[in-house]
């Protein structure tokens, strides 16, 4: 089942294939999915193959090793940088850790209008309308999607940098210590 | 101090922090006052603001202006209770929340970095699996709907600013268009002439067929209601 498996994540490519679709296509339990998933990643791992089992943005995919990347950039001439402008690094971390969260909430914590950057994003397709809001004029609700995971090497939602829990602000007082203790080392 | 010019801020809140970080103070300690001339101080160095740019930065200082005359006017304690928004301890817990996520984007820059090092391929054609094509309506329902989602985020990725042309139409134009359609392949169906989907498109379409009818260049049939409609050249 294994050899099966390979053909599927090189036909899926950088589409991935999630555990629901491994129990379907090859009739199995989740358990034995896990484990066919898991023989083969490791078959890979312990023959030092140049291609590994990749868990990025909630499916499995087949990808290069970070060990070989250089050669892959010998073979892509020049540097194609291609990054996120800050502006939408910083909406999508505000996304990302809010979610799902209105625009106006975004603009609130960025102090600045993101209506440019967040059409950028759902071009881009790192942002995904879901829903309605109940507040006043049941504004649109947006969240990160799987490519945006994928995008940033996570494997999922639980991968997310930890970043200390948001505090109420009604209680400022417990926020100020906090973030005393954390941030600590910026300024003795 | 140096300036470093305003374009290099994502917004009021960021360069507030970086006035805080300059002067080597904790955000909890700010002194309003101090805040304040420093941040009008650069707004006003900053000669060539742009307007549309500008607004949030202007909002930003006449609320620490307004904050700043707050600090300084005698204590009146018994009016003006809490339920403000504009307080020095909201300000500080903006500043707060939105540093905490200025300083995620550098984890996320990183993050973004060492993607890059993977590769993976793309998906396989899938036809190449596929015994035979199947071109039943499903797969056009299917073929819709993915066109239909490749438009709204064509919509989205369009920008923000266009010109619109209008493109202008002629009923004789088409008229001879029409003519020339049908004297190649004899008989159409309506469908068939009509080539572009736009509004103006179609009602010189109907307004040249009408007339052509009327001068007896041509004659409609319909075998059957909602049967195609067919356009034949009289001869």
């Amino acid at each position: 089942m294994e050899e099966v498996l390979e053909g599927l994540l090189y036909v899926q490519g950088d589409v991935g294939i999630t555990i629901d679709e491994i129990k379907q296509i090859l009739n199995i339990d989740e358990e034995t999915a896990g484990k066919v998933v898991y023989n083969l990643k490791k078959y890979y791992d312990d023959n030092k193959r140049g291609l590994r089992i990749n868990f990025l943005g909630n499916t499995i995919k087949l990808t290069t090793r970070e060990e070989h990347k250089e050669y892959y950039q010998k073979l892509l001439d020049g540097p194609r940088e291609n990054s996120l402008s800050d502006a939408a690094l910083e909406t999508l971390a505000i996304i990302a850790y809010n979610e799902p969260i209105t625009r106006g909430e975004i603009d609130n914590l960025r102090g600045v209008d993101s209506s440019y950057v967040l059409r950028r994003l759902l071009a881009k397709g790192f942002v995904k309308e879901c829903g309605k809001s109940e507040l006043p004029g049941r504004p649109i609700l947006y969240k990160t999607t799987d490519d945006f995971l994928d995008y940033f090497g996570l494997s999922s939602k639980d991968d997310l940098p930890s970043i200390e829990e948001t505090l109420e602000v009604d209680e400022p007082k417990d926020l100020y210590t906090s973030i005393y203790k954390e941030g600590g080392d910026t300024n003795g | 101090m140096d300036y470093i010019s305003i374009d290099n801020f994502e917004g009021p809140l960021d360069l507030l922090l970086h006035l805080v970080k300059e002067s080597n103070i904790d955000i909890c300690d700010i002194k309003i006052e101090e805040i304040t001339d420093k941040y009008l101080d650069y707004i006003k160095h900053e000669d060539n603001l742009n307007i549309n740019i500008s607004s949030s930065y202007l909002i930003m200082a006449s609320e620490l202006m307004y904050l700043k005359s707050k600090s300084l006017l005698p204590k009146n304690n018994v009016e003006e209770e809490t339920d403000e928004e504009l307080t020095r301890e909201n300000l500080v817990n903006r500043l707060l929340e939105y540093k905490k996520y200025k300083e995620l984007t550098e984890t996320f820059r990183e993050m973004e970095q060492s993607r890059k090092e993977i590769f993976i391929k793309g998906p396989e054609k899938y036809s190449n699996y596929v015994e035979e094509h199947r071109s039943n309506e499903e797969s056009v329902d299917v073929l819709i709907e993915a066109f239909k989602k490749f438009l709204e985020r064509k919509e989205k990725d369009r920008p923000l600013e266009t010109t619109i042309t209008r493109k202008e139409y002629s009923v004789n134009v088409r008229k001879n268009s029409i003519k020339n359609i049908l004297r190649k392949k004899g008989k159409v169906t309506l469908d068939e002439l009509i080539e572009e989907d736009s509004k103006p498109y179609l009602v010189v379409t109907f307004l040249g067929i009408l007339e052509m009818v009327k001068e007896k260049d041509i004659t409609i049939l319909q075998n059957k209601n909602f049967e195609q409609i067919l356009i034949e050249l009289r001869s």
